[in-house]
C-alpha cells in the first residue's frame, strides 16, 4: 500500500506541492473557522447587546404609558366625576335617616388597601418558561440518562 | 511546463503570503500606533457612554381606599432641531394658538440661526397632551408625503419639529383634599419640589433618588444598565368620600353663616388617623401657580395646622380633665357663680356676664361658665399643675403631625418674661392661649380616647420596591387617666343631651364642647368678632371619630352653639354612614340577631 503510495507521488509530483500547499492553509482555515466564530458570537452578543438597550428605552415608555393610563383612570374615576354619573344614572344620595343597618353573616366591613404584597412575602411565581426550553444539550444528557443511570444503580 | 507551474505556484505564493504578512504588520501599526491610541481614548470618551439624568417617576398618593389622589400624567415636549427646519412659517402656523402662544413667539423661536455648539435645539412649548401631538404627527406625515425632506421650500413642512415625552405631576382630584396633598411645582422640570401638605413633607420620599448615570452605546458593555428605582408611593389614612363630603358641608356653612375662614379635622382617636381635613381657601392643584391668587395677605395654605388662634371655651374640657385628673374636683364639687372672679387685678366675667349661682362641676361645663373654670384653675388646681396639664395635652408644641407647614404659638408659663398670673384665669377657658386647631383636636382626642393622646398622621402606608409597609399608630402621651377620660366623656354627653344641644345626631351618644372666643382688635377683645367652634367626638361608650369645627368671624351669629354645632351633627350624621357605625338601638337590635 505504501509501495503503491510512493509510486503514485513520483508518477505525479504536483501531488506532493498540493500537499504542501494543504498543510500551509490549514492553520490558516483553522483561523479563519475561529475568526469566523468569534464574528458571528460578536455580531450575535452587539446585536442581544442593542435588543436590550431597545428594551430598556421600551420599558421606560411603558412604565410612563402605565402611569399616564392609571391617571386616566383616576380622573374617569374621580369623584366629580363619580357624582355626575350617579345623577345621570338617576341615583341620589340617600339621607342619614334613612339609612338602614342591617347585619350580614360574615362580612366584616371594607378590608384595608393593600397595593403591594407586605414586606416578607416572597415572589412565588415560578419561572415563565419551562426548563426543558430552558437547559443545554449537556444538561439534558445529564439529567436524561446519568441520573437516571445513577437512580437504577443505587436501586439495584 | 514543469518548471513554469512550478514558478507560478511559488510566485502566487510568494504574494499571498507578502500579502497577508503586509497586512498583519498594518494592523500591528495600527493597533500600537499612538494616533491608535488617541483615537480610542478620543471614541471612548466621545461615544463609549452618554451621561443620562434620570428622574425616577414620582411616587403616587392614594386615599386609604387606594384611589388615585395624585398622580403622573405623559406629557410632551415640542421644540426643533434647528439645523432641519426648512419652513419656520408653517411650524409657526401650524402650533399658532397651541399652549396659547402667539404665531410671531413661535417664529422667534424656530428661525433661530443654527449653530453647532450653542443652538442645536429649541424648545417651543412643554406639558402638550397627546392629543395635540397626534395631530402634529397626523399634519407632519402629510406634508413629508407631499414635500419630501421640505425640498421645496415654498410648500409647507414641518420638517425639524420634534417631541418628546415625559410625566408631568397630576391631581385628578383638582382641589379636593388640596391643603392635605399640597403641590408638586412641575413645570420647573430640573428643580421642581413639593410645597405644602404631603407633598413638602414627604418629598424626599415621592422624588426617589434622582440620578446621573453613564449609559453605555457600546452594545458589549451594556451589564451595567441603570436601575432608578421610581420614588415611593404613599397611601393616607383621609377618606376621600369623606373629605368631599366635609369641604362640602363646610363650604356651604361659611357661606351660610357668612364666616371669614372655617376648618374641620375629623380624627379617630384611637390611632390618631386623620380622616379628613377641609379648610378654605382650596387651590386646583393642576394650576398651583394661581396660588399666590387665593392666599393672599398671608393667608396660610392650611389653616388647620398653620394658623394659631384663641379656641375659647372649647378648651375647657382640658382645664376639666386635668382638675378630675388631678383629683382636685369631683362630681361632687360645686361653686357659687356670683358671675365675677377677680384677682390678679383682673375680672373674669361669664360669656353671659350673669351669675348662675350654686354649680356642679357638671354645671360649669354645661352653661360654659368662664367664672367656674377660672376658680378651678386658680384654686383648685393652682399654675404649676394646670401647666403642666397643658403641657402634657402638648400645648404649645407641634404635634409632628406629617405635614409641611405646621405652625405653633408657645405657651406662656410661670416665670416667662410674657407671663401675667392673670393669664392663669384666662388660659382656664381658652382665652390668651393660642392653638392650632390640629394641636386642640390632638388634645381633646386624648379624652375620647381613655386619656391617651396619638400622634395625628395621614401617612397609612408606604409602597416602596414592590412591597407595602403599614406606619404604626404611635402614642404621643398619656395626659390623663383612662376614668378620668370617660368621666369627661359621660359630662359632657350629659352637658348636651341636657341643653339639647344642635350638635346632638339622633341615635348616638355624642360628647362635645362649644367655644366662642373673642378676637382681640388692637389690643382690646371684640365680642362681635369670634371664633366659633365646636369639638365633638362618639360613640361616647367607644368613641371612633372625633370632629373638630372652626368657624372664623361668623357674621350671622357669634356663638359657637348656633353655627359651629349644628354643622358638627350635620357632618356626623353621613360620616357614622361611611364608618358604618349603627345607630346606639339599631346596634342593639343588630347583636341580639346575631345573639
Amino acid at each position: 500500500m505504501a509501495k503503491k503510495s510512493k509510486q503514485a507521488y513520483k508518477q505525479a509530483p504536483w501531488r506532493r506541492q498540493i500537499q504542501s500547499v494543504g498543510m500551509s492553509l490549514l492553520p490558516i482555515i483553522a483561523l479563519v473557522v475561529v475568526v469566523s466564530i468569534y464574528l458571528i458570537i460578536s455580531a450575535q452578543s452587539a446585536s442581544a447587546g442593542l435588543e436590550i438597550m431597545d428594551m430598556h428605552y421600551e420599558e421606560e415608555e411603558v412604565l410612563r404609558i402605565i402611569a399616564n393610563q392609571r391617571t386616566e383612570l383616576a380622573w374617569k374615576t374621580s369623584y366629580t366625576e363619580m357624582v355626575k354619573r350617579a345623577e345621570k344614572a338617576g341615583y341620589e344620595s340617600a339621607p342619614s335617616e334613612s339609612v338602614h343597618f342591617m347585619a350580614i353573616p360574615g362580612y366584616t366591613g371594607q378590608n384595608p388597601v393593600l397595593l403591594a404584597p407586605p414586606p416578607g412575602s416572597e415572589n412565588t411565581l415560578g419561572p415563565l418558561v419551562n426548563e426543558y426550553y430552558q437547559q443545554s444539550l449537556w444538561d439534558w444528557v445529564y439529567n436524561t440518562f446519568l441520573t437516571s443511570a445513577q437512580t437504577s444503580e443505587a436501586a439495584q | 511546463m514543469k518548471k513554469g507551474t512550478f514558478s507560478r505556484l511559488t510566485l502566487l505564493g510568494i504574494v499571498l503570503t507578502s500579502s497577508s504578512a503586509l497586512i498583519i504588520l498594518q494592523m500591528l501599526h495600527i493597533q500600537n500606533s499612538t494616533k491608535h491610541q488617541e483615537l480610542s481614548q478620543w471614541a471612548d470618551e466621545e461615544y463609549s457612554y452618554a451621561i443620562e439624568n434620570y428622574t425616577p417617576e414620582r411616587g403616587n398618593i392614594y386615599d386609604r381606599w387606594g384611589r388615585l389622589l395624585a398622580g403622573n400624567e405623559d406629557v410632551y415636549e415640542a421644540g426643533v432641531m434647528l439645523e432641519y427646519v426648512t419652513n419656520p412659517d408653517t411650524i409657526a402656523q401650524t402650533m399658532e394658538g397651541v399652549n396659547g402662544l402667539t404665531y410671531d413667539q413661535i417664529y422667534n423661536v424656530v428661525s433661530r440661526k443654527y449653530d453647532e455648539k450653542n443652538s442645536i435645539y429649541a424648545v417651543i412649548t412643554d406639558f402638550l397632551p397627546s392629543g395635540v401631538i397626534d395631530v402634529l404627527s397626523d399634519v407632519k406625515q402629510t406634508y413629508e408625503t407631499e414635500n419630501p425632506y421640505g425640498k421645496d421650500p415654498k410648500k409647507p413642512s414641518l420638517r425639524g419639529l420634534i417631541w418628546s415625552s415625559h410625566l408631568k405631576r397630576t391631581y385628578p382630584e383638582n382641589s379636593l383634599a388640596s391643603n392635605i396633598l399640597g403641590f408638586y411645582s412641575f413645570r420647573d422640570r430640573q428643580q421642581g419640589l413639593g410645597y405644602y401638605g404631603v407633598e413638602e413633607y414627604y418629598n424626599d420620599l415621592l422624588a426617589g433618588n434622582p440620578m446621573e448615570t453613564f449609559m453605555p452605546r457600546n452594545p458589549y458593555m451594556l451589564e451595567s444598565l441603570p436601575e432608578v428605582p421610581a420614588g415611593a408611593s404613599l397611601v393616607l389614612t383621609i377618606d376621600r368620600e369623606i373629605q368631599a363630603m366635609v369641604e362640602k358641608k363646610l363650604d356651604d356653612a361659611i357661606k351660610e353663616d357668612e364666616a371669614v375662614s372655617g376648618t374641620v379635622i375629623v380624627l379617630d382617636p384611637r390611632s390618631g388617623e386623620i380622616l379628613a381635613m377641609a379648610t378654605q381657601p382650596r387651590i386646583n392643584l393642576n394650576q398651583y401657580w394661581k396660588y399666590e391668587d387665593e392666599f393672599k395677605d398671608k393667608v396660610p395654605f392650611n389653616r388647620a395646622i398653620s394658623e394659631t388662634y384663641e379656641p375659647g371655651s372649647v378648651f375647657k374640657v382640658l382645664t376639666m380633665s386635668a382638675a378630675y385628673d388631678a383629683g382636685v374636683v369631683d362630681d361632687e364639687t360645686t361653686y357659687y357663680d356670683s358671675g365675677r372672679y377677680e384677682k390678679y387685678g383682673g375680672t373674669i366675667l361669664n360669656w353671659d356676664r350673669k351669675g348662675h349661682g350654686e354649680q356642679t362641676m357638671q354645671g360649669c361645663m354645661q352653661k360654659s361658665l368662664n367664672v367656674c373654670l377660672a376658680w378651678v384653675a386658680d384654686e383648685k388646681l393652682g399654675a404649676e399643675k394646670f401647666y403642666d396639664y397643658m403641657d402634657a395635652f402638648g400645648v404649645g408644641r407641634r404635634t409632628s403631625v406629617d405635614l409641611g407647614g405646621e405652625e405653633t404659638w408657645p405657651l406662656s408659663v410661670p416665670d416667662d418674661a410674657d407671663w401675667y398670673p392673670i393669664q392663669l384665669l384666662t388660659n382656664a377657658f381658652g382665652q390668651g392661649v393660642a392653638v392650632t386647631p390640629i394641636q386642640l383636636a390632638t388634645a381633646i382626642s386624648a379624652v375620647a380616647n381613655d386619656g391617651k393622646m396619638m400622634k395625628p398622621h395621614v401617612l397609612k402606608a408606604i409602597i416602596q420596591d414592590g412591597k407595602q409597609y403599614n406606619t404604626t399608630p404611635q402614642v404621643l402621651s398619656v395626659p390623663i387617666k383612662a376614668e378620668t377620660a370617660r368621666t369627661v366623656t359621660a359630662m359632657l354627653v350629659k352637658s348636651l343631651e341636657n341643653e339639647s344641644s344642635a350638635a346632638l345626631v339622633p341615635g348616638y351618644s355624642i360628647a362635645g364642647k362649644t367655644g366662642t372666643a373673642e378676637i382681640p382688635v388692637e389690643g382690646e377683645y371684640s365680642t362681635d368678632l369670634t371664633n366659633a367652634s365646636f369639638a365633638g367626638w362618639g360613640p361616647a361608650d367607644d368613641p371612633q371619630f372625633l370632629v373638630y369645627v372652626w368657624l372664623e368671624k361668623p357674621q350671622k351669629s357669634p356663638w359657637g352653639s348656633v353655627v359651629a354645632a349644628p354643622l358638627f351633627s350635620d357632618i356626623v350624621k353621613e360620616l357614622v354612614v361611611y364608618l358604618d357605625i349603627p345607630p346606639e338601638d339599631a346596634q342593639q337590635n343588630l347583636v341580639a340577631k346575631e345573639g
